[in-house]
């Protein structure tokens, strides 16, 4: 069976991979965007958006058409979507796809925890909260005061466990403490996922690995820039780089000592992929960083699809649709702001 | 029938509608389904175009009407399915469409407001009932707690003054217990003791209406800080928490309030549920119609939206195909939208000469043509008219398919379920199956029973029904002049496993059957032998005649587009090389049943080597001529089928070549015909119009095109003759299946005796009856269908039909409101 997982693997998987591909062609392509892009109103959006394969999505209910509406349904047919595959997803496929989740939920979990530090109501927060990272015991967060606390009370029966054994200490938490804590799951769930990947072996491990190891490196970048003016020391900083990365470990050796945008510019620049990268953002153009990151990214999972027989194909969709609907959102928020200079900023997927 | 040997008539209008009564005139179209509107405005994005406005608010309506369906499935009890409206209203008015909009805004408020009202009461129904289930279900629990409580505090009266125990108690979702009460454990470090309890009630969850037992539980506590992390806990697991006084006599004092309370509110739940059902029907009653009625609304104003305005703005143009047969009833439709309207201007329509896109492909099928249609349809849609091959699929397609199949009893059983199709075809249960297979079998009923009859028709030729033979007439073979004339007896059959009649002798056989194959021929065992000859010959005559057909519908196509130069420079070429060649081969097959009679049978020649040698130009000695001067006869017949070969090629692009040089020199000398001509077509008088006139030849296009043709005609000739042997391989295959079925397990069954034998019968037959029809029918169907399928598409329809076309979808509303 593990010999060539290709043969067998339609038997149980085939049925999810055929849907899947199914949903992807439902993508907006350049020529809708192009189309967004031209609307005046929210309403003309969504006009235009029944004419894809979001149909209905904002005709029903009530409420006045918002950003934030217009943020809730696309996150929530994000969740529809996944909860489809996920009910339907046998054993490792399963497991795979739960790993998707758990990025979300670390990212719940600190935006709870900065939220109860700066004492706002959990009942606020929690629609604030991606719906793919909803755990049972996430509002409870709030009631734990340093890290042993928060693993041993509320964590330690949920998945994200076995990434806080790392991050287990005595201080209690603070505002830059749940920064910390966050790249520390991070890091630990990167390097989990990527030995998941690396098991499952075949296609899944061909695609999948260069895009956690981008992601790990991203966050290594990610990290070092904005730790400029903070005092995170270098020992610090070092033992939150994911180690899956590519950087791994000379880069992120020389990412720990970096003082500067420079010499950050400086290690990219062994590294032919992020040359680019960080060269694009010195010409003047308006995109940022980030932006770059997100445009490797996206097109990172859009080669997933060119390959068959293997899970990547569920990671990048997820990741594709959630591009997609912050490529909506921006456009959205750039006309209900009349910043239509702006309006080209997304980025495109197919 | 002559609408269905060339499709429809049709030309493209030019409909001005006045923007008063523009609305009217396209609803009234839509009601009658006799156009197609083009799109004139592509570069125009949704949200840009002009009655985008309209378009808004027949969805806000449909918004509306989902709201009221959700809620009527959700309230409605009994539940009902909504059945189609009994009338269809026409396209609202703005009036009518006002007072839909007015009448459906105000009933889905009303609903909203009393259906929140109900659900309020239903949530605080179930708060009281979770409440008194609490107190109920913990009485046992603090009653036993008390005491030792009490006496714990007494003894820890002395450290500790301050202590207290309180309670908090509640309900919690069944599921969500076991990690509530682990975290409530971690969390409070076992300072706490928590009491589960199910509750006896079962009570409905209010966002999902689903039933739950729900978990009562008491959690007693010391102190004020666990408290505090008590309660946040409950707070996450969506707990509700109540008031829980600490002596039993308050508590019983609470449980009597809420007694009370809980009737007082399902009295005033029952009324609140009595008026939402009212409402709820008067929505039942009125949805229906609303929906055809803004359906039809949204659908003319994107019709609208496909028109263009006119530079005045006093009316909108629409461009639109419509057959040339119902130009009248157009004209009557865009008046009766004028008048309906009242407005003075009235709309028209005016007829636009031929444009450069040919025009759309309508055939008026009814339900016996359409399955037949389809069939064509599936390989393309015929080009602007065209000769349409579905008129001849009609006999053709289930002889094909019969000559595969011939059985008479399974055609009787393919007739009898086509039959009960055709019955029942009025029953709206069968035409809204769900079953896909089944749909496809339906629509193509007629197609099915004509097979089913065919099949028993050349069952009866075959002589076959379920792989035995009938023999209603005697047969034309005699034995008893046998037994004189070579002095047989008793023993000579008793000796001989094969004995062999010989036509020869005087009595023996003394005439053909009257009707397909001699019966005897089953006793025979040189049967397989017999009938291969004869239904290999039959193939081959049946698919020359076949294709020869096809190449003469060809003509038609030809006449009625004016190529009278391909009748000459490839029809005749073709039908030449055909006739020449494979015709001959026919006429060899039947002169030699015709001439060839037993007496003559051992010096009969092979007419296989002749027609080789006739390839050769040799003579062979050995091979007896069929008749007096037959090798001058068939070398002409070679040099002439040969001639046409570089006529078909050359002589169509030739001509072309020609005729569009003179055309240039005279075009270059009398510009001023051009001018007028150019003029006459604007004016619209000029209707077909000179082809090629403006276009440019392109030559080597051209001679291309003709060479790849002339290729494929004349290798299609012999590989498609070659082809039609199917027919004869798959009758053969039916025949050998079906014996081998009867061989194998009906005739086992057969050779028993006694009682037993016939319970044998009974389970034998059984199965003989369930694989006749899995395999014979269905799958040997199947398969006989899909090879008619093919000599029709590939070896008939190359021959003349393009299937270029496009078809016309009408604007019509029936076709909106019921999609396939």
């Amino acid at each position: 069976m593990s010999l060539c997982p290709e043969l067998n693997f339609n038997v149980d998987h085939g049925y999810l991979e055929g849907l899947v591909r199914g949903l992807k062609a439902g993508i907006l392509t350049r020529s809708d965007y192009h189309n967004l892009a031209q609307c005046d109103t929210l309403e003309d959006m969504k006009l235009h958006l029944q004419c894809t394969d979001y149909g209905a999505l904002l005709s029903t209910g009530n409420e006045d058409l918002t950003v934030s509406l217009l943020d809730n349904r696309l996150k929530g047919n994000i969740h529809t979507e996944f909860r489809c595959l996920r009910a339907h997803a046998p054993a490792p496929l399963s497991t795979f796809l739960d790993y998707i989740s758990y990025s979300y939920m670390i990212d719940n979990l600190v935006l709870l925890i900065t939220g109860a530090l700066k004492h706002r109501d959990v009942e606020e927060l929690l629609p604030k909260c991606h719906p793919l990272g909803m755990f049972d015991q996430m509002a409870a967060v709030g009631i734990a005061h340093t890290h042993t606390e928060l693993y041993s009370a509320i964590l330690v029966d949920t998945p994200l466990a076995a990434f806080f054994q790392d991050a287990v200490s005595e201080a209690s938490l603070d505002e830059m403490g749940a920064e910390i804590l966050r790249n520390k799951l991070y890091k630990a769930y990167l390097e989990a996922f990527y030995a998941f990947c690396w098991e499952m072996g075949g296609a899944t491990r061909d695609v999948m690995c260069p895009i956690l190891e981008f992601e790990g490196d991203r966050r290594s970048f990610i990290i070092t820039v904005n730790s400029f003016g903070t005092d995170l020391s270098r020992g610090e900083r070092r033992a939150l780089f994911p180690s899956c990365g590519r950087l791994a470990p000379g880069g992120l050796q020389l990412l720990a000592g970096a003082e500067d945008h420079e010499q950050v510019k400086a290690v990219a620049d062994y590294y032919p992929d992020y040359r680019l990268i960080f060269s694009e953002t010195e010409d003047g153009s308006s995109k940022t960083l980030e932006d770059r990151f997100f445009e490797q990214e996206v097109r990172l999972n859009a080669l997933a699809f060119l390959d068959q027989f293997h899970f990547g194909v569920f990671y990048s969709y997820i990741k594709l649709k959630e591009q997609e609907a912050r490529n909506i959102i921006w456009i959205a928020e750039c006309i209900t702001q009349r910043q239509k200079s702006k309006i080209d900023n997304y980025i495109p997927i197919f | 029938m002559g609408a269905f040997f060339r499709s429809e008539e049709v030309c493209l209008v030019q409909l001005y509608l006045q923007s008063g009564s523009a609305y009217n005139c396209v609803s009234e179209l839509g009601e009658l389904g006799l156009v197609e509107f083009r799109d004139l405005n592509p570069n125009v994005n949704t949200f840009q175009r002009k009655f985008v406005n309209e378009v808004r608010r027949c969805e806000e309506l449909e918004k509306t009407f989902t709201y009221l369906e959700l809620e009527i499935a959700r309230s409605l009890s009994p539940p009902l399915a909504v059945s189609p409206p009994s009338s269809v209203p026409s396209a609202p008015q703005p009036r009518e469409l006002m007072a839909i909009e007015e009448e459906s805004e105000r009933l889905a408020r009303d609903l909203r407001e009393v259906s929140r009202n109900r659900d309020n009461l239903r949530n605080q129904l179930t708060r009281l009932s979770q409440y008194r289930g609490v107190l109920i279900q913990t009485h046992p629990l603090t009653v036993s707690q008390v005491p030792s409580s009490s006496l714990e505090t007494v003894a820890l009266l002395d450290s500790r003054q301050d202590i207290r125990l309180s309670f908090v108690a509640g309900v919690v979702h069944p599921w969500k217990v076991p990690s509530f009460e682990r975290l409530l454990w971690r969390a409070c470090r076992g300072y706490i003791i928590v009491d589960f309890r199910e509750m006896e009630e079962r009570l409905e969850l209010p966002d999902t209406g689903e039933v739950i037992q729900w978990t009562v539980f008491l959690i007693s506590f010391w102190g004020e800080q666990i408290g505090q992390k008590v309660k946040k806990i409950c707070d996450c697991f969506h707990t509700h928490t109540f008031l829980y006084p600490e002596g039993t006599m308050e508590r019983e004092e609470i449980l009597d309030r809420l007694q009370g309370r809980i009737l007082e509110l399902k009295t005033v739940l029952s009324q609140t549920e009595n008026y939402l059902q009212q409402l709820v029907c008067r929505a039942v009653a009125a949805l229906p119609q609303w929906k055809v009625s803004v359906k039809k609304c949204k659908a003319v104003q994107a019709v609208l939206n496909q028109c263009s305005p006119s530079v005045t703005d006093k009316c909108l143009i629409a461009e639109a195909w419509c057959p040339v047969r119902k130009l009248l009833l157009l004209q009557s439709a865009l008046l009766e939208g004028s008048r309906r309207n009242g407005s003075g201007a009235d709309s028209f329509y005016n007829r636009l000469p031929d444009t450069s896109t040919p025009p759309p492909t309508l055939f008026h099928t009814n339900s016996f043509t359409s399955g037949f249609q389809s069939i064509v349809d599936a390989y393309g849609v015929a080009s602007y008219r065209e000769v349409n091959p579905a008129l001849y699929t009609i006999i053709t397609f289930p002889f094909l398919f019969a000559v595969m199949f011939g059985d008479v009893g399974h055609g009787l059983l393919m007739t009898m379920v086509a039959l009960w199709m055709v019955l029942r075809e009025r029953d709206p249960k069968l035409q809204t199956s769900d079953n896909e297979i089944f749909q496809m079998m339906f629509g193509g009923r007629y197609l099915i029973l004509l097979m089913g009859l065919f099949s028993v028709y050349t069952g009866a030729i075959y002589n076959e029904c379920f792989s035995k033979g009938m023999s209603p007439f005697p047969s034309g073979w005699h034995l008893q002049p046998m037994f004189q004339h070579y002095n047989w007896s008793d023993d000579t059959l008793r000796g001989n496993q094969y004995l062999t009649l010989d036509p020869n002798v005087t009595g023996v056989f003394l005439g053909p059957y009257p009707f397909g194959i001699d019966p005897i021929w089953r006793l025979a065992n040189n049967h397989l032998t017999f009938l291969n000859s004869y239904k290999m010959k039959m193939s081959v005559i049946i698919g020359v005649i076949h294709m020869t057909f096809g190449v003469c519908l060809s003509f038609f196509n030809y006449i009625h587009f004016n190529q009278l130069s391909s009748v000459f420079l490839v029809l005749i070429p073709e039908l030449l090389f055909l006739l020449c060649l494979f015709g001959y081969l026919v006429f060899m097959v039947v002169y030699k049943w015709l001439v060839f009679g037993p007496q003559d049978s051992d010096r009969a020649p092979s007419i296989l080597i002749h027609f080789i040698d006739m390839f050769l130009f040799v003579k062979n000695k050995d091979n007896t001529p069929l008749y007096n001067g037959q090798l001058l006869v068939q070398n002409v017949l070679m040099v002439i089928a040969l001639a046409s070969v570089p006529v078909l090629l050359l002589g169509k692009p030739l001509y072309l070549y020609y005729n569009h040089r003179r055309r240039a020199r005279v075009g270059e000398e009398r510009p001023l015909v051009t001018e007028s001509s150019s003029i006459n077509t604007l004016q619209g008088d000029v209707e077909g119009g000179g082809p090629g006139d403006a276009k440019e030849l392109d030559t080597a296009d051209v001679f291309m095109h003709q060479a790849i043709h002339t290729i494929e005609f004349c290798l299609g000739c012999i590989s498609n003759t070659a082809s039609y042997l199917r027919l004869w391989a798959l009758s053969l295959a039916h025949a050998q299946l079906s014996e081998v079925l009867w061989v194998m397990v009906m005739r086992i069954s057969l050779s028993w005796q006694g009682y037993l034998g016939s319970v044998v019968v009974v389970v034998v037959f059984s199965f003989f009856a369930a694989l006749t029809v899995s395999i014979l029918l269905v799958m040997e169907g199947l398969s006989a269908f899909l090879h008619a399928l093919r000599l029709h598409w590939v070896e008939f329809q190359n021959k003349f039909y393009s299937g270029t076309g496009y078809k016309l979808h009408p604007f019509s509303f029936s076709s909106i409101l019921n999609p396939l």
